[in-house]
């Protein structure tokens, strides 16, 4: 019998089926990505991106990572805020930014495969620009994700990088996910996060990985097969301030668990978002106990599957993966 | 400068790409080709391939499960969800669970092979569209079910695994997420203005130069909305306030199925073949309906690849402006 699954956050119910329940080497992929493009983030090529925003350098002043404004941003933050509404509908315009992190001076296509110090790195040029980021009060919320894999929205360069985005507005999927937390607060008076963990540490079947003051785990109702949280153990709301706490041992998970995925899966393509609170300012929709109702964490999705009209018009996910098991599998992978 | 866009309903905001918009040729679909038939489970002569039919349709006497139909009905195959069996909600410390009681059907749209829905003949879109209604209504006596979703994949790339055209039906114990999302929407706008949110939407798109509508009859409108997800989406929309797809009579399915067509043949002719979803919302069942929701179809072209941006933050990127869509599709005639 297929069971369904309700995430204690967000109310959305996900299918996992039991009977058909998939393993590791029944999701073939094929890199369906065309031919690659000559590339423009290696060493030595700076002159043919954007001026640099910022960026991390070794101590002969070579860069390790470096920040650029995205060629074609679909945001920008050289123009005034303006607000307004059309009939039923209401507009903003595209204030905001768009920064491409590039990850390494040399063509590595997986963060995975960067070292442990270049991991750190990436983290902490998150943290350093979401504070910078943060400082624009026309900015509600900043989003670091990556594409990797021409199925995962890659593109046709595949040096490893990742983006930031700025937006004046609350993304919707972020606003729910505040919004569940804070109900959940209000009625239990705990974080729905730190309960989540105490949950799974006690039972442990879908916990991939504990250490550093860190866990890894498959979600009990993922959406989608072999997706991994990351999340520190002890409460914070705020992602940028692990760059001060446990960079570290955060990079050293971090690694670990991309590592481990690509051992399994065979180098999925995958995405990751980092989920963290929004910049606290009296804006609407500011609510004073964030601090302990929100708890950062990062979501990682291989892209084993096609999302179909189904999963676009409810909202229900269909996970072929058992969690248990896909956690069983990837704690055993060994990297 | 693109700007952001607010969905009324549900409070999505998308960007669109005004400034420079992404052209039909842009999106680089690859060239479609047909597997071809051979073995199609759908076909003609192949019925003992499939589960037993549930219902088919056809215009002279059949033996179930032979040729001659013209819709045909029978369960997956590999269902998302069982139909036997009593719903059993529990809890496991702070989650919920629920077996998954549930329906799964495939409607085969026509026994054509080769065709599309655009290249269907007028009355065998309207059977298609009939057997859409009889299932939802026979279903909904299931007092187990609380939503019967309609849905479409054409192309591997929008989540079809056979290209014989077919759609699907999936009857869930709960309402779903994204639907709960624009019923509350429709009925908080409702609750504050006595009216309906989509209505609204449409009686703006009307009195507003219209260049978001792509082509109407009595009964119907088909739009890109303002605040698409999708470069090329198109609503199609019944103009009288309703909120049940299964309450529409026979005249009405005429119109539909010729508006429907309409649209898919306009994004055909406009974006060659491509993949897409379409999907049917209409009213919960069995539970709490309210009548400020007002049903419709959204048709989705699948032209980019939804990254991790798009599914981190429900925040879309839209590359084709909707006007500009709508204003391709209505030279499409």
């Amino acid at each position: 019998m297929p069971q369904l699954r309700k995430d204690p956050i967000l109310g959305r119910w996900v299918i996992i089926s039991t009977e058909r329940a998939r393993r590791p080497k029944d999701f073939p992929h094929v890199d369906s990505s065309p031919a690659e493009k000559e590339c423009p983030f290696c060493k030595g090529k700076e002159d043919q991106t954007p001026p640099e925003i910022f960026s991390i350098k070794d101590n002969q002043g070579n860069w390790r990572v470096r920040v650029v404004p995205s060629k074609k941003p679909f945001l920008n933050p050289n123009v005034e805020l303006w607000k307004k509404g059309k009939g039923p509908y209401d507009l903003i315009n595209a204030v905001g930014s768009h920064e491409v992190v590039v990850e390494t001076p040399e063509h590595i296509h997986n963060l995975a495969d960067l070292s442990e110090d270049y991991v750190r790195d990436v983290l902490l040029t998150y943290c350093l620009r979401f504070k910078e980021l943060g400082k624009d009060s026309r900015i509600k919320y900043v989003l670091a994700f990556k594409n990797y894999g021409w199925d995962a929205g890659g593109g046709r360069i595949k040096h490893s990088r990742s983006q930031l985005i700025a937006t004046p507005v609350n993304l919707k999927r972020v606003k729910e996910e505040l919004e569940g937390a804070k109900s959940y607060y209000n009625y239990h008076e705990r974080c729905v996060f730190c309960d989540i963990i105490r949950q799974e540490l006690s039972g442990g079947e879908r916990i991939v990985l504990d250490e550093d003051g860190f866990i890894a785990m498959v979600p009990f109702a993922p959406r989608f097969p072999f997706e991994i949280w990351i999340l520190p153990k002890e409460h914070s709301p705020d992602f940028y301030n692990v760059c001060d706490k446990n960079l570290g041992g955060f990079a050293r998970v971090f690694k670990k668990v991309l590592l481990k995925l690509k051992v399994l899966l065979n180098d999925p393509p995958y995405n990751y978002v980092v989920h963290t609170a929004p910049f606290r300012r009296p804006y609407p929709g500011y609510w004073s106990t964030i601090e302990e109702d929100y708890h950062w964490h990062i979501e990682i999705t291989p892209r084993l599957t096609r999302v179909a009209g189904f999963e676009w018009g409810s909202g229900f996910y269909i996970c072929p993966a058992l969690p248990e098991e896909a956690a069983k599998f990837l704690a055993e992978t060994k990297v | 400068m693109p700007d952001l866009r607010k969905d009324p309903i549900v409070n999505r905001w998308v960007v669109v790409n005004a400034e420079q918009p992404v052209l039909p040729k842009d999106y680089g679909i690859s060239p479609f080709k047909w597997k071809g038939d051979k073995d199609c489970v759908f076909c003609y002569g192949n019925e003992h391939l499939t589960p037993p039919e549930i219902e088919a349709v056809s215009e002279t006497w059949r033996a179930p499960n032979t040729p001659g139909w013209k819709v045909r009905v029978v369960p997956n195959k590999f269902p998302a969800l069982k139909i036997e069996g009593e719903l059993d909600k529990r809890a496991i410390g702070i989650y919920d669970v629920s077996n998954g009681v549930g329906a799964h059907e495939v409607i085969i749209d026509s026994p054509h092979h080769y065709k599309t829905i655009a290249e269907l003949t007028d009355s065998e879109v309207q059977y298609m569209l009939k057997v859409y209604r009889s299932r939802t209504l026979d279903l909904r006596k299931d007092k187990r079910f609380k939503y019967l979703l309609i849905f479409k994949n054409v192309g591997a790339e929008a989540g079809a695994s056979l290209e014989h055209g077919h759609s699907q039906l999936i009857a869930l114990p709960m309402v779903p997420k994204n639907v709960l999302d624009e019923v509350r929407g429709a009925r908080h706008f409702y609750e504050y203005r006595e009216r309906c949110i989509f209505c609204d939407m449409l009686a703006y798109e009307e009195e507003n130069g219209k260049e978001r509508i792509v082509s109407e009859n009595e009964d119907f409108v088909s739009f890109c909305p303002l605040s698409s997800r999708f470069s090329f989406e198109v609503w199609v929309i019944p103009k009288e306030h309703s909120m049940d797809f299964g309450a529409m009579n026979d005249e009405r399915i005429k119109k539909l199925a010729l508006i429907l067509k309409d649209s898919l043949a306009r994004l055909k002719k406009v974006l060659g073949e491509h993949p897409y979803n379409y999907i049917i919302h209409t009213s919960p069942v069995n539970t709490d309906a309210h009548f400020s929701y007002h049903w419709h179809i959204e048709i989705m072209p699948k032209l980019s690849r939804v990254a991790g941006f798009e599914w981190g933050s429900g925040f879309y990127v839209v590359g084709t402006p909707p006007e500009l869509a709508a204003k391709l599709l209505r030279e499409a005639a």
